[in-house]
């Protein structure tokens, strides 16, 4: 039993959008999908502008809203506090993705190909890609990042925690006060995005300065 | 809809190496049931250290592409030119490489025959290029964008002054690095990714970087400070900044200067060394013994820095004393400001920063050996190399690492990759180490190129179609090939044969260089037959090729060292030194073939493939670094398949246990570095310039070649000189001021060059990235012209180029400057993902002797633009 968190450091992140293509490629999200989001954004005035990317996943709340608001039951909470979507359950009502104060539901509602100009049938990867997808989850369904959880039950770490070049993301157990996650927390002042939302999000951001 | 997953037969890893950029990344790709199905890094190699980035996962979709290039195609419509539809028509291997052939064996003369090559797959250049050219018998080579994307100035003089191929801070021991247009650690491709981890780590360590660039860059945003500066002034800034520490604070490492540098080596009043009349060696003068010796005199006891003194009756004064006066006089800090725009004070303050930083004196132990610990850097690369003044930008930020003594020390500026290795601990090869010419300064060991950066190329009536050989310096150009009037130059040159047959591999030049018009009118279309090979058709495919040719990408073929020669690419900071090899992961799809695989065909059936080999034998010694053994030489009379020439490679370098099948298995070899590697610069006996004497002679020789062909005026010799200088670009000289913005490009860390913008992932990154497809100026300058963001725009430079996007007004950007992200705006036919998203920054670049580097023939990629809203329709 633990509480799986992520810490993502922003000191480190130089937003290269390599978790963004990581979570692609593990998850075989379709076109349009992006479970692990970058987005950058431009802060104060020249000449003493910023600009800083906010690398976005599921923020992993231990009081989910989604899951409150979830009329079948598919927004389920797993025993190391992973919020999943159980996709014969989910009917996608998009009443999650209105719930969510972050943005981190998104509705698949139909295969799209990368490759609309071409012709002929899906290359072997899209192919690969599409029926992975299609047997994991589906279509009509509102999904989101699971960490990973396959990766995680096989003691990998989450994909784009491993591709990160700058070494930015952290994973573990937010329960245990000596795991490294705790750890940066605590000594780097992690902070939570709108903790006021009150949803308890498991993803912490360690500041940029 | 629960998991129903169908019967696996095959699930394996196979160690290689990435292709997505010139970083050569270990990787390990993922196939189920023949498919690639997923890379990651391999965490075996330090080229990567388990690591892989967004380029490099979104591989996969360029090796399946579909619209990649799957079967051998010849020009349908004959008429050549930028935006032709060429009708491809599907033709055999057999037909095309008949057509080759006779092509090939009709020509009127086989010098006129041309190499182009891309700078992205680099590795895979290495023995097919070179060896094709010699053995057929030409020397004309460009590789895409040289000049430009690639370094004229930079590679040849961090060749000059570190014997490498480019510079990057020491991280592990860095505490203050200064950027100039440059993105190292932060997406760069000089050891991307293993770069990434260690400034990571620094900036969590507390090193202080500080970017000047006209523009807000994702290193500017991680630095602590971002200095905005003017365009292609970073040579003003940099020896303003010197003159501050060495004439303000008073502060340098002697010892490093006396010992390292020709700093005390006596220069007359004529700019050159005061020879000793019995050795014609430089003479230096010993304070101790009030004397002049020869530099390397073992009764030496001290080196004069500054002063005059008379030697024979003439007044000499040590290099040292005359850099010191020269930016006391000519790069005054008001003056500095005037140029580049970044006040006094920011100037003052970060040049003491920097020399504080330094610490000069202080040591420090690794493994048990002491060496110098300098913690500061100033690195730079294409943004500072990009202009008139290439060569002096480079050297004159690189000369702040030298008078601090911060070179290929701990916590310096390292020559990047390592230029010294003493070879694997099997058969100590690939061996490289630097050694000293007659007067005592560095030549390089292990050089990509057959002409090293120093000593210069001795100059000579041209033989090459760009004419390059008749200068000094670097290997390329475009201003004379590129010119409308390049058949007249080969007439005055008397160049007695003309552009015949271009071989191209895998480049897109006609959007690498400059504008496509004048490259395509003036140059490629004056070749009578193209062939080329690619994964996709591009636009210069489109443009001017007549034969294309299906090539396999990374994933489909084999490279026998990707990550030698170490000057290159390869990680540098103590970890280890890897060998990696690149393989197919998968077979060769549809009719696709490796390029080298043809290249070898090729010279078989001209009857030349004996020369082919012997040139292989010739290169690798050079290029990495011992001589063959006689065991795994290349036998002139022997058959031999690509794997083969692999596994006699691999066996040579690294034993005879590390053959191809072996490394098949772990794609590696790896063997631990030393410190005295890495930070050799003390234990290394060679000098390094900080005054030039040799430009003043190659300069005088180059135009006395020139003068020969009626061309004096074509070099202006106030760049060949000893002491470094700023020189403007036309851009900084432009009168009319309605030309009121600089413009430059700006490289995304997500993409490769022209090569990466079809892939799709990276394409939505861009297209949900806030500048990738957008015009950027400052908002304030924007609201001052009455824009707003989403206006579409012109952006005309002086000569009426145009090219044509929506505005995106931003506080990270120079007030004077308009910026573009390079390489994208595609309109090839083949690649419709890319066609028409962003703009095409190079159609502004113009090509001419006034917009190049008289020192390197480096290419100015600044333009002074104007904008204007696009008018209803226009779009």
């Amino acid at each position: 039993m633990a509480r799986y968190g992520f810490v993502i450091d922003l000191k480190r992140c130089y937003g290269c959008y390599t978790c963004t293509v990581a979570c692609k490629a593990e998850n075989h999200t379709p076109q349009g999908i992006d479970w692990a989001k970058c987005v950058p954004a431009e802060i104060g005035s020249y000449p003493s502008a910023l600009r800083q990317m906010l690398p976005l996943v599921c923020q992993q709340c231990a009081e989910p809203a989604c899951r409150d608001v979830c009329p079948t039951g598919a927004t389920q909470v797993d025993e190391n506090g992973i919020v999943f979507v159980d996709p014969d359950l989910c009917m996608g009502c998009k009443t999650c993705m209105m719930a969510c104060p972050y943005g981190a539901r998104q509705l698949v509602s139909e295969f799209q190909t990368y490759f609309p100009d071409a012709e002929g049938d899906l290359d072997p990867y899209e192919a690969y890609c599409k029926k992975e997808w299609e047997e994991k989850n589906g279509y009509g369904l509102a999904t989101k990042c699971d960490y990973c959880r396959d990766r995680v039950a096989d003691g990998k770490q989450p994909a784009c925690v491993e591709a990160c070049p700058a070494k930015a993301r952290t994973f573990g157990d937010l329960d245990d006060p000596e795991s490294e996650v705790s750890i940066l927390i605590r000594r780097a002042a992690g902070f939570q995005l709108n903790p006021e939302f009150g949803t308890e999000p498991s993803c912490y951001y360690l500041p940029p300065r | 809809m629960t998991a129903t997953s169908t019967q696996v037969k095959e699930d394996v890893w196979i160690h290689t190496s990435c292709g997505g950029c010139y970083a050569q990344c270990g990787i390990k790709a993922h196939r189920v049931d023949g498919v690639i199905v997923g890379l990651e890094g391999d965490p075996e190699t330090p080229a990567g250290s388990g690591r892989i980035c967004a380029k490099g996962t979104a591989q996969l979709h360029t090796l399946y592409d579909r619209h990649r290039l799957n079967y051998p195609v010849k020009r349908g419509n004959p008429k050549k030119g930028v935006h032709e539809d060429p009708m491809w028509e599907r033709i055999s291997w057999e037909e095309a490489m008949d057509t080759i052939i006779t092509k090939l064996q009709n020509m009127k003369d086989r010098r006129g025959c041309y190499f182009q090559a891309t700078t992205v797959q680099t590795s895979e250049i290495r023995f097919a290029v070179p060896a094709f050219m010699r053995a057929f018998g030409f020397n004309n080579y460009w590789v895409s964008g040289g000049g430009l994307w690639c370094g004229n100035g930079a590679h040849f003089m961090n060749g000059i002054t570190h014997a490498s191929w480019s510079i990057i801070p020491d991280w592990t021991h860095n505490n203050y690095t200064l950027y100039f247009g440059c993105s190292k650690g932060h997406g760069a491709g000089h050891a991307a990714l293993q770069s990434a981890q260690w400034v990571a780590d620094a900036r969590a360590r507390g090193m202080k970087a500080v970017v000047f660039d006209p523009y807000l860059s994702t290193q500017a945003s991680k630095a602590e400070e971002w200095v905005p500066i003017r365009v292609g002034t970073d040579a003003a800034a940099a020896l303003g900044m010197i003159n501050v520490i060495l004439n303000e604070l008073g502060v340098w490492d002697a010892h490093y200067l006396k010992w390292k540098t020709n700093s005390p080596y006596l220069i007359k009043s004529d700019g050159k060394y005061k020879r000793d009349q019995a050795t014609n060696k430089p003479l230096i003068w010993d304070t101790e013994d009030n004397r002049a010796k020869t530099f390397d005199d073992e009764s030496i006891r001290d080196f004069a820095l500054l002063g005059e003194f008379n030697v024979e009756g003439e007044q000499c004064h040590p290099a040292f004393q005359l850099l010191k006066d020269h930016v006391k006089e000519n790069y005054p800090l008001d003056k500095v400001e005037e140029i580049t725009s970044v006040p006094v004070s920011t100037l003052r303050r970060i040049a003491t920063e920097f020399a504080e930083n330094a610490q000069i004196g202080s040591t420090i132990t690794i493994d048990g050996k002491e060496f110098p610990l300098r913690p500061s850097a100033a690195i730079f690369f294409r943004g500072s190399q990009g202009h008139v003044n290439s060569g002096w930008n480079c050297l004159s930020i690189d000369l702040l690492n030298h008078i601090m003594g911060a070179a290929d020390v701990p916590g310096g500026a390292m020559g990047h990759g390592p230029p010294v290795c003493h070879g694997h601990p099997n058969t100590g090869k690939p061996e490289t180490i630097p050694y000293a010419c007659p007067d005592g300064l560095m030549i390089v060991k292990g050089w990509v190129y057959d002409h090293k950066p120093y000593p210069l190329r001795e100059p000579h009536a041209p033989t090459r179609l760009d004419l390059q050989d008749m200068f000094p310096s670097s290997i390329y150009n475009a201003f004379t090939i590129m010119s409308p009037d390049w058949e007249k130059y080969l007439k005055q040159f008397k160049i007695d044969y003309e552009p015949e047959i271009m071989i191209n591999f895998g480049s897109n030049s006609v959007m690498t260089m400059a504008n496509a018009e004048d490259i395509t009118e003036n140059f490629l279309k004056k070749f009578d037959f193209i062939f080329s090979f690619n994964i996709y058709q591009n636009e210069f495919t489109e443009a001017v090729a007549d034969i294309v040719l299906p090539d396999c990408s990374f994933l489909e073929r084999y490279t026998p060292c990707v990550t030698f020669p170490s000057t290159f690419c390869h990680p540098t900071g103590m970890d280890h030194w890897v060998w990696q090899i690149r393989q197919p992961v998968v077979e060769p799809m549809f009719e696709r073939r490796d390029f080298n695989v043809v290249m070898l065909e090729l010279a078989d059936r001209l009857g030349i493939k004996d020369k082919y080999y012997s040139v292989i034998n010739d290169l690798i010694p050079v290029r990495y670094g011992g001589e063959m053994s006689e065991k795994y030489k290349i036998q002139p009379d022997g058959d031999y398949t690509w794997e083969d020439i692999c596994d006699r490679v691999l066996k040579d370098r690294l034993g005879d246990d590390n053959g191809l099948e072996a490394l098949k298995k772990t794609g590696l070899v790896k063997w631990k570095t030393k410190p005295e590697e890495m930070y050799w610069r003390w234990h290394v006996p060679v000098r390094i310039p900080i005054y030039f004497e040799f430009f003043i002679d190659g300069g005088q020789k180059a135009q006395k070649v020139l003068a020969e062909f009626g061309a004096e005026d074509w070099l202006d010799l106030r760049f060949y000189t000893g002491l470094p200088n700023w020189f403007p670009c036309p851009s900084h000289t432009e009168k009319n001021p309605d030309f009121d913005l600089w413009g430059f490009c700006w490289r995304p860390s997500f993409h490769t060059q022209s090569s990466s913008q079809n892939n799709p992932w990276l394409d939505e990154i861009s297209c949900n990235d806030p500048w990738v497809y957008l015009i950027q100026i400052n908002e304030d300058t924007g609201k001052k012209k009455g824009m707003k963001d989403g206006d579409w725009i012109w952006v005309e430079n002086t000569v009426g180029k145009k090219i044509k996007g929506p505005i995106k007004l931003v506080q990270g950007l120079h007030p004077e400057h308009l910026a573009v992200a390079g390489c994208h705006g595609h309109w090839a036919r083949a690649t419709p993902i890319s066609k028409g998203k962003g703009q095409f920054f190079d159609d502004l670049i113009m090509i001419g002797i006034e917009y190049t580097d008289p020192l390197t023939q480096g290419t100015d990629a600044c333009v002074k633009v104007k904008i204007y809203k696009m008018k209803e329709g226009e779009r």
